[in-house]
């Protein structure tokens, strides 16, 4: 019993990690019908841009911070000079597109930085909190995780329901031509679905980086834990990226604890594949059914 | 205040509109009726911007507006319901109203909301509801709603009787006539329904096949028996 308790202790801030993941490729999917398979590339390469910051200046925030810029930018760049040309002329070209993009971004990272495996330290403790006469595995970083996701997804879900501009993003993804006829500038908002996501992203990949090591490839795993929960929850829905999101991280880190860590991408495609057989349209989709 | 000069709209192969010309004047209502697949439609849409004409020209108080973006339309003034109840079912009655007119100053939406619902008071009722929730009256006075947040000085109405029933087809349309008299709204309406159109609008013009066949005084259209047999089917 103790030792489930450990394993769930341990997946919480891997969850809530790979829920702002999922929730960057629901972000996109929901902006534009794309899926992007190169976000966690993006938030690779914005993630050595904050170990860079965090070297010269000796900041892990200004580094955070760095980081979450880049990603803006870097998603934008990649919608408006990839996505957007590509899509024009077919939907199913722009998803290919981003695989390009995911190898342009890792082959840049090599060779910006080198191929090796670099240490990315977390920023405060991460030895487990002692409690009880015993050490749990629960440390003041995957706290400070914890906020950060909790924060985040907080701040997001105020700027779409509190905010015009928020509306104007969730009417420009459930119907472009209603919010065109109102005067929304939709495009605008497809490019700042784009941002959002880079920079939720981004945040993901300087949270991430800690708990394993930094390289052109090291998230590549993590993208298909988020396209899990964001499938699962059925890909248009923010609560559902979230939720199996962190459901996801509290299973690979059980199926991790009670067998091996090397079982966990199996489990995912075991999940994904019951979804795609059961519930297609996935958990909270607002659509009744999707082509598989 | 709107008008339509020599447009010409290709849908595919299919010439949807043959050099068609015509004038909403502002204050009343103006009705194209015609039967299905006459081209009532591609004139909204191409008025709004979301079909590019082949040939011919939108005037909007003397600006050309042929070949603008929706988005640019709808911020001169032109707003489109467009036929099906447009309404965005995942979002609350208040969020659809308010998504119409955001580039308008806080003070100017403000208003305009306090008009909606005093136009409609039952959106005014059902505000935080989810715009599903509402039946397919109050869906089209929420889709009315939502180009008059804009602002318009001149709405495009297409369809607004599609499977709605008789009593509340003619109580939003003279409700709409109404408003244009009161407050000089220009308004052009699409409807297969010709009978009701007539009724409120002062011009009638008559459209088969993409090219107009009449146009008149709307009371002398709604009694031409030869017309009604011919183009509208009733």
């Amino acid at each position: 019993m103790i030792d489930f308790i450990d394993y769930l202790l341990g997946g919480i801030s891997s969850g809530a990690i790979i829920a702002l993941m999922a929730l960057a490729l629901v972000l996109v999917w929901r902006s534009t019908r794309v899926v992007n398979f190169a976000q966690l590339g993006q938030a690779m390469f914005t993630t050595y841009i904050a170990l860079t910051v965090r070297e010269l200046t000796g900041s892990w925030f200004l580094g955070l911070i760095i980081a979450m810029a880049a990603g803006l930018v870097v998603g934008v760049i990649v919608h408006f000079l990839v996505i957007r040309p590509v899509k024009r002329l077919d939907t199913s070209g722009a998803i290919i597109a981003t695989f390009g993009v995911l190898i342009a971004l890792e082959a840049l990272a090599a060779m910006v930085w080198g191929g090796d495996p670099e240490a990315f330290p977390p920023p405060i403790n991460n030895s487990g909190y002692e409690a009880f006469g015993r050490i749990w595995p629960f440390s003041p970083y995957d706290l400070l995780v914890l906020a950060s996701v909790v924060f985040l997804v907080l701040a997001l879900s105020v700027v779409f329901t509190r905010t015009n501009v928020g509306l104007a993003m969730r009417a420009s993804a459930f119907n472009p031509e209603v919010a065109r006829l109102s005067g929304v500038r939709v495009n605008r908002m497809l490019a700042l679905g784009w941002a959002i996501a880079g920079l939720v992203g981004a945040v993901a990949g300087v949270l991430v980086a800690p708990l394993s090591t930094l390289s052109p490839t090291s998230f590549d795993i993590f993208l298909v834990f988020a396209f899990t929960a964001a499938v699962i929850g059925g890909l248009d829905s923010l609560v559902g990226a979230v939720a199996f999101g962190i459901g996801t991280g509290l299973v690979i880190a059980l199926v991790s604890g009670y067998s091996d860590s090397s079982n966990a991408p199996l489990v995912a495609l075991v999940l994904l594949v019951l979804n795609l057989l059961f519930k297609p349209e996935g958990v909270f989709s607002h659509h009744k059914a999707r082509a598989v | 205040m709107l008008r339509i000069d020599a447009l010409s709209v290709n849908y595919g192969a299919v010439e949807a509109l043959k050099n068609v010309s015509l004038d909403v004047p502002p204050g009343r209502v103006t009705a194209v009726i015609g039967a299905n697949g006459a081209g009532k439609s591609t004139l909204m849409r191409t008025l709004a911007g979301l079909e590019k004409p082949l040939a011919g020209r939108g005037l909007f108080n003397d600006e050309d507006i042929t070949g603008s973006k929706p988005e640019d339309i709808v911020r001169m003034g032109i707003a489109l319901v467009p036929e099906g109840r447009s309404t965005i079912p995942d979002l609350t009655v208040e969020e659809n109203l308010k998504l119409g007119g955001m580039w308008r100053t806080h003070a100017q939406r403000a208003t305009s909301l306090t008009r909606v619902y005093a136009l409609f008071p039952v959106l005014g009722e059902r505000r935080h509801l989810r715009a599903d929730t509402l039946s397919g009256g109050e869906r089209q006075q929420l889709a009315i709603g939502r180009a008059l947040m804009t602002g318009p000085q001149a709405l495009l109405l297409d369809e607004p009787s599609l499977g709605l029933a008789p009593l509340i087809v003619t109580q939003i349309l003279e409700l709409v006539e109404h408003m244009a008299r009161d407050s000089g709204l220009a308004v052009l309406l699409v409807e297969q329904n010709a009978a009701t159109a007539l009724r409120v609008a002062k011009t009638g013009i008559v459209l088969n096949l993409g090219e107009i066949v009449k146009s008149g005084p709307a009371r002398e259209i709604a009694q031409d028996e030869e017309l009604r047999h011919a183009y509208l089917g009733y």
